[in-house]
């Protein structure tokens, strides 16, 4: 066995094995180690033998081999830490109440700081459960009329199969369109508002499983539908609906398949899916050719490994190839990554609602801030209160403690206290997530979170995190008291850090502040939201369904006139849609300024002779139509101001202009602006025709008593149309719920600033209580001396005045700023009232000075010989 | 008796040290009971068990000459103590006791 010396094993697991090896047994394993390396090298192979060292070295890190932990230190320091816990827990318990002010304030503060992620994240979670999310893109389209620039979320039919055709990136497509039908099936009867038609595809693209049912085929044939679970629950119950008949509104559909329901966490979601085929048998024409008709959403999927910038790139050239002009022209089509479309700043007719980045960013701000408010407590109190533990530092340091030691030990003290505070945070969580999901309208599942261990991993890290932000402060402050001090106490040396205790408070005054004021301004631009004039009259109206049933259609004069009845009822009108829903969008021809017809694509809705009536909308010239006037049933428009400023005329000039829509006729009117869409976008030009084929009904009600008139509606409902379900709904409610993630905010903004608040005050409470047992002495003399209660309560309060005053004047313009960034959201902006940072600065102002003057009233009033007595 | 009772690689590592005498050392070891057992042994679970036997006072070791060879490490070399050396005896005696206890019957006719 001759040895190559120039042959060496790996060092690096030579090294990692000298490192773990218990030194006692390390030398002769390693010459076996070394010795059968050799012999593996004397053999012939060097790969082989490295290989096997190596796998030998990583089979020897076992129990047995690797050293005993600890053993290499010179001194066995568990006693030491022993007695460091020891001293922590008693000084914990010896001051009980500034004990419980820090864990209270620490588990209050955690317990909303994990509420709010926990909210944040499952916000920032949507769509991403999705196998193929990445590789998932909406097309959007940004169209250019004369005037203006449309953003939209939907694209025409035949955008999705040429994007495929043209496109080699592209893989699939799927078309989405959402249908509100009337759902019958024995007794049962209900409208199915999120029915959507779909291609086969769907299932291909998006990870949506069918639990029963063939996913190739299942959107095939025309009038095939696909049930979620919970709706095949509500029309089959127990039955096993697959290959059953579910009639909705005049047709039979077959059931093909059951899904899973559409997780929560979904920026689109529905009750069934209906083939695709459904629609396009009759339309076929549309289908290939309608370039501009925007009703559908598309997704596409891109090949794996396809950059969606290439695609991006001949975007242009694609739409030069593909799309006439009509009236307005295809400035772009984006392509939105699916995971970004919930967050992504809402487009005309989304699907479903959105939310909002902003508003994320605005919680996130105030998680942090309440938990910046709950440590400074601690900092606070722990620095102040160092002077108790004075003697115990000294000892130890006399007793040759190092200082980091001592840091060690005073972390280790806040670290318990925040270990203790999140375990009463978790039951704080545990009692307040139910009310806190009505509050922010979000289901919030655990079923959204990933892995136990992952979530447990960072809450562990998190309290790691605020143990060390909250005690590395005092820590550093405790530990650097010298031994001699103790006994000659110079209030420099001791108290130096007073001066970071102000910033600390006024910290936490301005984040009180700027919290408060920020609420009061929310709401205000609330209010203003709510309260702007609409153009129509929101109060008091009930939208009622009809889906163009033919009973409703043929005797619709007889209908409104039976409900107009009613006591309570003032008007009735229907339409194809109302105010606050999507209008419908059409090609149509206008007579210009030069006589010539102009082709252009405007939005329509359409209204029988009650609309204008029973919605109080204003004309600005002309008439409305009139029953006497056969001819306004077909060849007589309205158009609002903003078509009119469109156009370039005047309301005069408007009148009598000719309309080439399905048929030929005149402007009759011009109708003042209304919100006929979303409050987000700016009013669009809308032109208004007649026709007998209502799919809505509005009706007016008298605003006192209106469960009674509600219910007398109903009853009449159902005799006159006993098969079609009342199921109304208050168009102001409806309204209101366009701002439904902004009025979220303000509630929950509302709520946490309380909770801030809160933990604020109980840290003040702690601060005011060790100024006034430090200064009881003094207090005393004061006392006897001839100084009044009121006096004595200025003295202590004087302090904390200041510091609110100069927290004010630096969170206001912080305030004005992030307040008037938010504003812009709104096509409507309040004006910030300055007032409201006063109101902000007295309120807080107040709170703190009844938790301050409740501890230096005491103070105040205590008989001053006990206090002099005291030694 | 339970006091004592040897694990089944135990007792082979031990009766191996036995068997080379003077000359039980890792490598050895490894070699002798591969030879003789035909099976993999790694070198993890052979000085885990030798820690572990020399710890309960079965075994006991003590360093050779250095040498050029092994990158200039000693060898350890281990032998069975009395103890060792008794306990071994009586899982011997215990096995032959048992097989000797199996009524002829109970073997199949091969």
């Amino acid at each position: 066995m001759n040895s190559l010396p120039h042959i060496q094993p790996p060092k690096f697991f030579l090294r990692f094995f000298r490192w773990f090896c218990d030194p006692a047994i390390a030398e002769d394993i390693e010459g076996d180690l070394t010795e059968m390396f050799e012999r593996e090298v004397a053999h012939g192979s060097i790969a082989k033998a490295n290989l096997h060292f190596s796998v030998r070295i990583l089979g020897l890190f076992r129990p047995g081999i690797i050293k005993k932990i600890g053993r290499s230190s010179s001194f066995n320091s568990s006693p030491m830490f022993k007695n460091y816990f020891i001293t922590s827990v008693r000084s914990l318990v010896r001051s009980a109440g500034f004990s419980t002010i820090n864990i209270v304030g620490l588990a209050v503060g955690l317990a909303t700081f994990s509420l709010i992620a926990f909210y944040v994240y499952s916000e920032l979670s949507f769509d991403r459960h999705h196998e193929k999310a990445d590789r998932i893109f909406r097309i959007v389209e940004n169209l250019r009329t004369e005037n203006e620039e449309l953003f939209q979320s939907t694209s025409s039919p035949p955008m999705g199969p040429r994007f495929l055709k043209d496109f080699p990136e592209v893989e699939n497509y799927v078309r989405l369109q959402q249908w509100s039908l009337l759902a019958q099936r024995n007794e049962i009867s209900s409208y199915e508002r999120e029915s959507y038609i779909a291609d086969s595809s769907v299932f291909d693209i998006f990870s949506f499983k069918l639990i029963n049912g063939d996913k190739k085929t299942a959107l095939r044939e025309p009038f095939s539908i696909v049930l979620t679970e919970s709706m095949a629950k509500k029309y089959f119950g127990s039955e096993e609906p697959v290959g059953q008949t579910l009639k909705m509104d005049y047709d039979n559909y077959k059931v093909t398949g059951v899904m899973e329901d559409v997780p929560e966490n979904s920026h689109f979601r529905f009750s069934n899916l209906i083939s695709f085929s459904t629609w396009s048998r009759n339309n076929k024409d549309n289908e290939d050719r309608a370039w501009f008709w925007n009703g559908f959403h598309t997704y596409v999927l891109l090949r794996e490994g396809a950059s969606v910038d290439n695609v991006r790139a001949k975007m242009k050239d694609f739409i030069e190839r593909n799309v006439e002009k009509g009236g307005m022209y295809y400035e772009d089509l984006p392509l939105q990554p699916l995971a970004s479309i919930y967050m992504a700043p809402p487009r005309s007719w989304e699907n479903g609602t959105r939310g909002s980045m902003n508003n994320m960013y605005i919680l996130s701000i105030i998680a942090v801030f309440i938990l910046l408010i709950a440590c400074f407590n601690y900092i606070n109190l722990a620095t102040a209160r160092a002077s108790r533990r004075l003697k115990e530092v000294g000892l130890r340091k006399t007793l040759g403690a190092l200082r980091r030691m001592l840091i060690a030990q005073f972390i280790g003290e806040s670290l318990i206290i925040t270990i203790i505070a999140s375990l009463i945070a978790i039951v704080l969580v545990w009692i307040a997530l139910p009310p806190f999901r009505t509050l922010v309208e979000s289901p919030l599942s655990f079923s959204i979170l990933p892995n136990a261990w992952l979530v447990a991993g960072v809450i562990l890290a998190l309290v790691i995190f605020i143990g060390l932000l909250a005690g590395a402060y005092p820590a550093y402050i405790i530990s650097k008291f010298q031994p001699v001090q103790i006994f000659r106490p110079s209030s420099k040396g001791i108290f130096g850090h007073n001066a970071l205790r102000k910033v600390l408070v006024s910290t936490q005054f301005i984040i009180s502040i700027m919290l408060v004021a920020g609420t009061l301004l929310v709401y205000d631009q609330l209010d203003v939201v709510r309260k702007q004039d609409l153009g129509f009259d929101k109060e008091g109206m009930l939208v009622v369904p009809t889906n163009g049933d033919t009973a409703i259609v043929n005797y619709l004069d007889a209908v409104k006139n039976e409900l107009r009845q009613v006591p309570g009822v003032i008007n009735v009108a229907g339409s194809t849609s109302t105010p606050g829903q999507s209008a419908g969008n059409n090609f149509t021809r206008i007579e210009m300024t030069d006589g010539k017809m102009s082709p252009t694509n405007i939005n329509f809705i359409f209204v029988d002779h009650d609309f204008l009536n029973t919605y109080q909308i204003k004309l600005l010239a002309g008439r409305d139509f009139l029953r006497d006037v056969k001819s306004d049933d077909t060849t007589a428009y309205l158009i609002n101001e903003t078509a009119m400023k469109d156009f370039g005329w005047t309301p005069e000039q408007a009148i009598g202009k000719k309309v080439q829509g399905r048929y030929l006729g005149k402007i009759i009117g011009v109708m003042k602006d209304f919100h006929y869409r979303s409050l987000h976008t700016k009013v669009e030009p809308l032109m208004i025709a007649m026709t007998k084929y209502v799919g809505r009904m509005s009706i007016r009600v008298e605003g006192n008593d209106l469960p009674a008139t509600i219910s007398r509606v109903q009853k009449k409902w159902n005799e006159l149309i006993p098969y079609l379900p009342f199921d109304y709904s208050f168009l102001d409610v409806e309204f209101d719920r366009q701002y439904k993630a902004d009025q979220q905010l303000g509630k929950v903004a509302g709520v946490f600033t309380g909770l801030a608040m809160f933990i604020g005050c109980l840290g003040l409470l702690g601060l005011t209580a060790f100024v006034v047992e430090r200064r009881t002495k003094e207090i005393g003399i004061r006392k006897v001396l001839g100084a009044s209660v009121p006096g004595v309560v200025m003295l202590i309060t004087r302090e904390f005045i200041w510091l609110i005053l100069i927290a004010l004047v630096v969170a206001t313009p912080l305030t004005w700023y992030l307040i008037s960034r938010w504003e812009q959201n709104f096509t409507l902006q309040a004006v910030i009232n300055p007032l409201r940072f006063a109101m902000a600065g007295i309120a807080v102002f107040l709170v703190a000075w009844l938790t301050i003057s409740i501890l230096s009233l005491r103070a105040a009033n205590a008989n001053p010989t006990k206090a002099l007595r005291m030694e | 008796m339970n006091r004592h009772q040897l694990g089944e690689f135990e007792e082979i590592v031990m009766l191996t040290v036995g068997i080379l005498y003077k000359e039980a050392y890792g490598v050895a070891i490894i070699d002798e009971i591969e030879a003789r057992q035909n099976r993999k042994v790694s070198i993890g679970a052979l000085q885990t068990v030798l820690r572990r036997l020399e710890s309960k006072g079965y075994l006991t070791s003590e360093f050779g000459e250095a040498t050029s060879v092994r990158g200039g490490k000693r060898k350890r070399y281990f032998s069975l103590t009395s103890l060792g050396s008794r306990v071994l005896r009586e899982t011997q005696e215990q096995r032959v006791d048992m097989f000797k206890a199996i009524p002829r019957m109970a073997f199949p006719k091969s």
